[in-house]
């Protein structure tokens, strides 16, 4: 994580734009519906300048936030519970183990049948497969938790809320954090997958649309936007978590 | 008499746990069936998905769907694992050309999986080989990344060792750096594992080429509820036995090649 700018790198992306681009000039590579770069380009201004892409780009992102957060909130709880009490975790761990590899997509066409064409729907697909990096990583964080904390809490006579709060909880910090920057990675794909197959409105959507429309440039542009996207959130979130949480945001940088 | 006992409490005490564990989800599908017994369009009885299951299977050949989809995912992840692992090696090997690359490939990376098949609908069409593009093209950056890095982060010392011993670059990779980089791979394959079958079912579903994501969407679309849920359990059975089946793989593979301490 230098904060020099790798120009060599900027330099071989330049490049390779370039390749294309003459390359598609030149007829030497003929792909039918490959567009070249200065035509994406054009395309992503088009959309830019309509408004288009901010309509799309707004609803994938409150999408994403919302099945997100409702994801690490859920995510957290449980995982909490399930740390702290071996009995749950008894009772509950095989199930989550047969549970957690179902693929999220297949959630689709439930949550198709269950809400129609409709934001519901994205939510569902969001959620349920986001939930389980949370869950699991935070779950792991309080069993990690050194029995000695406990040991100290009891000492100091902390109620049971209370050694949940000041030792459980920022002792599971780092887990959370990992759990949370995983969940919010797949929160995306899941959004664009539920935009593609289900809710008519977004990134995702629009890629489809465009798809249908035979316009490759404004394909283009949209999967640059989503990638883009996916960068930018990616950006936020580690930062915001060396600013709220300098403490844990090494162990992130490095289990990531 | 005693001793069939004894063995019956053994019995009892080693598979008990695993039991236990799936009460939650034995009592909600139990629960689920006494609440709601019949058909219903939204929540049909656990007892109906079985039904449509025998359904699907005489009258919609769902083995051969299932045959379909797990060779498309199971050709794509190997076609993506043995690129990866190749790509990634040659990159990694130049600290100049990682450091070139790197940026690029991690854009690649950034973009989520199921974009890449409207795309690929645009410039291939809609046939098998455009089925497995996607899926190789989802599955191969978590591959293709972790590879590189591992390179980059193999010992000097051992590089130095293959030096000193004149090996050929060919047999350099074959002896120390694949060695090296085997548990990094296996974790970059048990990213790559759940994006390929997501794209996989997605590219089925959005293109209706025969497979099981075709299955379920149309089962959705027809509203033949019980069906859309049995199709949910089936692959939830399949992600699962995937999973399972990788676990014990990587713990054949750690075992032939073990990290370095």
């Amino acid at each position: 994580m230098s904060a020099r700018v790798n120009w060599l790198g900027l330099a071989t992306i330049a490049l390779a734009l370039a390749l294309w681009e003459s390359a598609l000039r030149a007829g030497l590579a003929q792909y039918q519906n490959l567009p070249t770069p200065s035509a994406i380009a054009r395309g992503l201004e088009e959309i830019v300048a309509n408004g288009q892409l901010l309509v799309d780009a707004a609803h994938t992102l409150r999408s994403v936030l919302v099945g997100w957060s409702a994801a690490v909130v859920i995510g957290v709880v449980v995982g909490l519970l399930l740390g702290a009490s071996t009995t749950l975790r008894r009772y509950s761990l095989a199930s989550i183990e047969v549970l957690r590899p179902m693929p999220g997509i297949a959630f689709a066409p439930v949550a198709l049948l269950l809400f129609g064409f409709s934001l519901e729907m994205e939510l569902m697909v969001i959620v349920l497969p986001a939930l389980w990096p949370v869950l699991i990583n935070t779950m792991a964080a309080v069993m990690d938790v050194h029995v000695r904390l406990f040991e100290v809490g009891r000492t100091f006579r902390l109620s049971r809320s209370e050694i949940m709060r000041k030792i459980m909880l920022p002792a599971a910090l780092p887990g959370v954090l990992v759990g949370a920057r995983l969940s919010m990675t797949l929160a995306l794909v899941l959004a664009v997958v539920a935009e593609m197959v289900g809710n008519p409105a977004g990134l995702g959507y629009a890629v489809v649309r465009e798809q249908q429309a035979m316009r490759p440039e404004l394909v283009f542009a949209y999967v640059v936007a989503i990638g883009a996207l996916g960068m930018i959130l990616n950006a936020v979130l580690t930062g915001a978590v060396a600013v709220l949480f300098p403490a844990a945001s090494g162990l992130l940088r490095e289990a990531t | 008499m005693v001793g069939r006992v004894l063995k019956q409490l053994q019995w009892m005490r080693t598979s008990l746990p695993a039991i236990r564990g799936l009460l939650p989800l034995i009592l909600l599908l139990l629960v689920w069936q006494l609440v709601q017994s019949g058909p219903s369009p939204y929540f049909p009885a656990p007892s109906q998905w079985w039904a449509a299951t025998v359904t699907l299977f005489n009258r919609e050949h769902l083995l051969l769907a299932f045959g379909a989809t797990t060779l498309t995912f199971l050709k794509g992840l190997a076609l993506a694992i043995a690129s990866g692992t190749a790509l990634g090696m040659l990159v990694g090997v130049s600290e100049r050309a990682a450091r070139a690359l790197h940026p690029l490939l991690e854009f690649m990376r950034a973009i989520p999986p199921p974009v890449t098949v409207p795309v690929a609908s645009l410039l291939i069409g809609y046939n098998e080989s455009m089925k497995l593009t996607v899926v190789v093209l989802s599955a191969l950056w978590p591959i293709l990344l972790n590879a590189t890095s591992a390179v980059r982060q193999i010992d000097p010392l051992l590089l130095d060792v293959a030096r000193s011993f004149r090996m050929t670059p060919i047999e350099r990779m074959r002896r120390i750096v694949f060695p090296a980089i085997v548990p990094s791979l296996l974790i970059g394959i048990r990213i790559a594992i759940p994006l390929a079958i997501v794209v996989t079912l997605l590219v089925e579903m959005l293109t209706s080429l025969p497979g099981i994501g075709a299955l379920m969407i149309r089962s959705q679309r027809n509203f033949q509820s019980s069906e859309v849920y049995a199709l949910l359990v089936l692959v939830g059975l399949f992600g699962f036995v995937v999973n399972d089946l990788f676990a014990v793989v990587e713990g054949m593979i750690m075992r032939r090649w073990p990290p370095r301490a």
